[in-house]
């Protein structure tokens, strides 16, 4: 905590947006893709042409549904969307569809692990809305694409519950561990997918909220950090050189790690919100909500808790298990399988994941299945292979994308294991060295790593050490 | 005898008689003023259906696949629409034909097709009058013989009052019966198209095709509305003396007249909310084009200026450039009725006169199977300075409003001459009660016959 926060109440709320993951726009049937050349995703609804109606994206509504219900909101019995008036070069109708009066979710409450625990940040309402398109100034001219115009966009507002930077920035990573879980956004910052703007204020303590100031343009969730923080200390000077503060927008600039003003707000900006005419409200029945429940999954947090618990992991494990839902279902599915919970939890957060580091991809996106992770323990637990030789498997099963099994049997690395073989081979070694073996039975003991040595060589390498031991042993009558 | 439609689609499926029939609509448009463009190539695509062969004009605020979409607006001078109106889809699909586009007061916002940027439409019976508005460019097509059909959108009348200028018949449908999906919204919560017909069997067949839901259209309504359990009872609104100009009223009492000697038990009815319909209407109407016209920026379509410092100037010019003084004044009336605080005062409150409306003409209904009353309180007016002013032209949208507040249907019935004039007046039914209007409609034909004005285009001297 900062030394501003010694003196100062710190306020700071969430408007983060969304795109959510629809085959289609939130009004029209053109298809909701990054990546495509300018404006071939539209059609005279998105482009906002004369007499062209919204038809509501049913996969939007129950996405929408979903974020609100994961977030504890009171989902709304009757939804309804809303006109917010405003003109801007970029948004095709000069008015944005989002909803005002009815949101989907209302007064819910998100639980996020911050340094000093847990706690439950309020969200004051869920809303789906229409992204607008892009506008790009490039010398003299101004272009326009309208592919991500009407992209199904969820808002979610929280209460100014967090208090610091790096609280924020932990509460946008459970966030974004969140919606990921549920499937309904990519939640990346960088790309587009999710953005965040805040509004922060503070004030000396038991005083209440301060004088509000929105923060934009913070691409990361570490940006949002930084722009924070900054601003915390920008605040706290103002106010300790017995200044007042302005209500305004400023903007983080991270090329000089300051924040700047954008505009400054005499009133409250009035988009004329009245209820849009050309949707009904909507009102899910039993089978729709029926639907969001069974979408409903086992939450980040709860996750990571439960499985810590059950599978006696370290936090540290349990942390980096539960980050990305692929990875916990595959901890555990292999732990379902049969293989030792911390066993499976020690792999994946060691060799695996560096493995994944070293190819810069995702375990789900891995040649790495759990039942391939589950075949290689087996080999390891069955005295098949050592812990030296699965490192290698594994690593082949990265480069070749072939089963652990298989490329035991065709590098050959299979241990001998079975002590009648390994009684022909000792005995063999024994008939050729029957001096050093002798010498060995008469006490001379330190020959005995030599004699295995040997038959180590003579078993290129497979005999299973644990078990060659106790063969040469009882052979020399030890 | 041949049917209507029959006369026409022989017409039409022959090319050289076409080709007559085009002319001689080129010669009487030339003084009627009622198409802003016309595309007579479409015959070769006619297809059959209950519609086949049937050249439909279409008001120019509906959307036809590579006609133009002017909306009798500068801004919309040069748009040529990418896409079909579902209604218009419909109406091809029984094989119809979309032969041009009419004029309409800029937007749908007038009552005399003098708002219009575009055209200058005189009324068929006398040149000197105005059609009407805003679907007047369809109203003197069809009273001038032109097209035996063409639609026309009823936000506040803009069917009916036409239709009753031009002496046709002009139907407003049960809100939400019609997809919207392709008109250019004005007031999205009170319009739809509606078509306009001197045959009633054409004008039912139309909206029969025209009807049904839309899945581009969310609004959409569907229903049936109970039989008629009151004896065929009409409900009258009686009227203060001197709300109704004097042919007006004596029109009026003929249509009751006609309608008890035709065996209806009439009922007197009062309307409490009659002052509060055109004030609530126009904050309404306002507020939601206020949203609506937004889109027209110069931007994506549409006029834009030569040159502008930033995209913000752009939009600012091109609608201070496109757009008229009509429409500027409902923009800045439905801003300001949308402002927060005060829409509580204004456009709440117009929802809750919409509201009352809707229970008082409930209760009427409850004994009464259609209400009766005029379109409009006068005639077709002179065009120009001699006319009727814009502040007059909007307190008289009071009968036809109440339907587009109540969403109900209502059919405007051509009811005689005076002065060489039409008169008209209407029925109104409850929700989706269309076929209780065409029947009444025809038992008043016979009372009523259709009139024809004079050098109107005669088809059977094409044949």
């Amino acid at each position: 905590m900062s030394r501003a926060h010694e003196k100062y109440d710190v306020f700071i709320g969430l408007e983060i947006h969304i795109h959510l993951k629809t085959e289609s726009k939130m009004f029209c049937s053109c298809p909701a893709r990054y990546g495509d050349d300018p404006n071939v995703n539209v059609c005279p609804v998105c482009m906002g042409y004369p007499g062209a109606l919204p038809a509501v994206n049913e996969r939007a509504m129950e996405l929408g549904y979903l974020v609100a219900r994961a977030l504890g909101c009171q989902t709304a019995k009757t939804t309804s969307f809303a006109r917010k008036n405003y003109f801007y070069p970029d948004m095709p109708k000069n008015y944005q569809i989002s909803q005002f009066a009815e949101p989907v979710g209302l007064n819910g409450m998100m639980e996020a692990g911050f340094d000093d625990g847990i706690r439950g940040i309020r969200i004051h309402d869920v809303h789906l809305e229409e992204d607008a398109g892009k506008m790009i100034h490039a010398g003299d001219v101004t272009l326009l694409d309208y592919n991500r115009a009407g992209y199904p966009l969820l808002e979610i507002v929280t209460e100014p519950d967090l208090r610091s930077g790096e609280e924020t920035e932990a509460f946008l990573r459970s966030f974004q561990r969140l919606v990921r879980y549920l499937g309904v956004s990519d939640g990346n910052m960088d790309e587009g997918s999710m953005k965040c703007d805040a509004n922060i204020s503070i004030n000396l303590p038991g005083k209440g909220l301060g004088t509000k100031v929105e923060l934009k343009n913070m691409n990361s969730p570490r940006f949002v950090r930084l722009a924070l923080n900054h601003e915390i200390e920008r605040q706290a000077k103002v106010l300790d050189g017995g200044g007042s503060l302005v209500q305004e927008t400023r903007l983080w600039n991270e090329n000089r790690d300051i924040t700047e003003t954008m505009r400054r707000k005499e009133a409250a900006d009035d988009y004329r919100y009245f209820p849009e005419p050309d949707i009904p409200p909507f009102r899910p029945d039993e089978a729709f909500m029926a639907g969001v429940e069974t979408s409903l999954v086992e939450l980040p947090l709860a996750r990571k808790n439960r499985m810590a618990q059950e599978y006696h992991l370290t936090p540290e494990q349990a942390d980096f298990l539960h980050d990305e839902k692929s990875t916990a279902d595959f901890f555990e599915e292999t732990v379902q399988a049969g293989a030792d919970a911390r066993t499976v939890a020690a792999w994946l957060s060691s060799d695996v994941r560096k493995l994944c580091n070293r190819e810069q991809i995702s375990l789900a996106q891995s040649p790495l299945t759990s039942a391939r992770m589950g075949s290689l323990l087996n080999l390891i637990s069955s005295g098949k292979i050592s812990g030296k030789i699965a490192k290698k498997v594994l690593d082949m099963v990265f480069t070749e994308n072939a089963d652990p099994e298989a490329i035991v049997k065709k590098q050959g690395w299979t241990q001998i294991s079975d002590p009648a073989e390994l009684q022909t081979i000792v005995d063999a070694v024994l008939h050729e060295h029957s001096a050093v073996a002798d010498a060995v039975r008469d006490g001379d003991v330190r020959q005995r790593g030599w004699l295995m040595g040997q038959i180590m060589r003579a078993s290129d390498g497979q005999a299973a050490p644990n078990v060659a031991n106790q063969v040469l042993d009882k052979a020399l009558g030890l | 005898m041949q049917s209507t439609a029959e006369l026409w689609s022989a017409l039409t499926a022959d090319s050289e008689k076409f080709a007559q029939y085009v002319q001689a609509l080129r010669d009487i448009d030339g003084r009627v003023g009622s198409f802003l463009s016309f595309s007579p190539q479409v015959v070769s695509s006619q297809k059959t259906g209950s519609l086949s062969g049937i050249p439909v004009g279409v008001k120019d605020n509906i959307a036809v696949e590579g006609q133009p979409l002017t909306c009798g607006s500068r801004i919309l001078e040069n748009l040529i629409s990418p896409y079909s109106a579902t209604a218009i889809q419909r109406l091809v699909a029984e094989g119809a034909l979309m032969v041009g586009k009419t004029n309409l007061d800029e937007f749908g916002m007038g009552s005399s097709c003098e708002n219009s940027a575009l055209g200058n439409t005189s009324n068929p019976w006398n040149l000197d009058y105005v059609a009407g508005g805003s679907s007047g460019g369809s109203a003197a097509a069809v009273a001038a013989g032109l097209v035996p059909l063409a639609l026309g959108s009823d936000t506040g009348g803009s069917v009916r009052q036409p239709a009753s200028f031009c002496g046709v018949y002009g139907l407003k449908p049960t809100y939400g019966s019609i997809s919207r999906s392709g008109l250019t919204a004005y007031a999205s919560s009170l319009e739809v198209i509606g078509p306009m017909a001197r045959d009633l069997q054409l004008l039912k067949e139309s909206f029969r095709v025209m009807a049904g839901l839309d899945s581009m259209d969310q609004s959409g309504t569907a229903g049936s509305c109970s039989s008629d359990q009151t004896n065929g009872t009409i409900a009258v609104l009686e009227l203060d003396e001197g709300v109704l100009d004097a042919p007006v009223a004596e029109a009026y009492r003929q249509a009751i007249d006609a309608l008890e000697a035709l065996g209806h038990p009439i009922k007197r009815v009062s309307l409490q909310s009659l002052n509060l319909i055109v004030p609530a209407y126009y904050t309404i109407a306002t507020a939601e084009a206020s949203a609506n016209l937004a889109r027209f920026n110069g931007i994506r379509y549409g006029m834009a200026p030569t040159f502008a410092e930033n995209p913000a100037e752009l939009m600012r010019k091109a609608r201070h450039e496109g757009f008229g003084d009509e429409v500027k004044l409902r923009i800045l009336l439905g801003t300001y009725v949308l402002r927060s605080g005060f829409q509580d005062q204004y456009y709440g409150q117009a929802q809750k006169v919409r509201t009352l409306i809707r229970q008082e003409l409930a209760a009427i209904y409850q004994d009464a199977s259609a209400i009766l009353m005029p379109v409009f309180p006068t005639q077709a007016f002179k065009k120009g300075e001699g006319g009727m002013d814009e502040y007059r032209q909007k307190t008289a949208d009071v009968f036809t409003c109440l339907a587009n507040l109540a969403g109900l249907p209502a059919l405007a019935i051509p009811t005689g001459l005076s002065g060489g004039l039409p008169l008209g007046m209407q029925l109104m039914a409850p929700a989706f009660g269309e076929e209780r209007l065409f029947a009444l409609a025809k038992e008043l034909e016979k009372t009523f016959p259709l009139e024809t004005p004079e050098g109107a285009l005669d088809i059977g001297s094409l044949q």
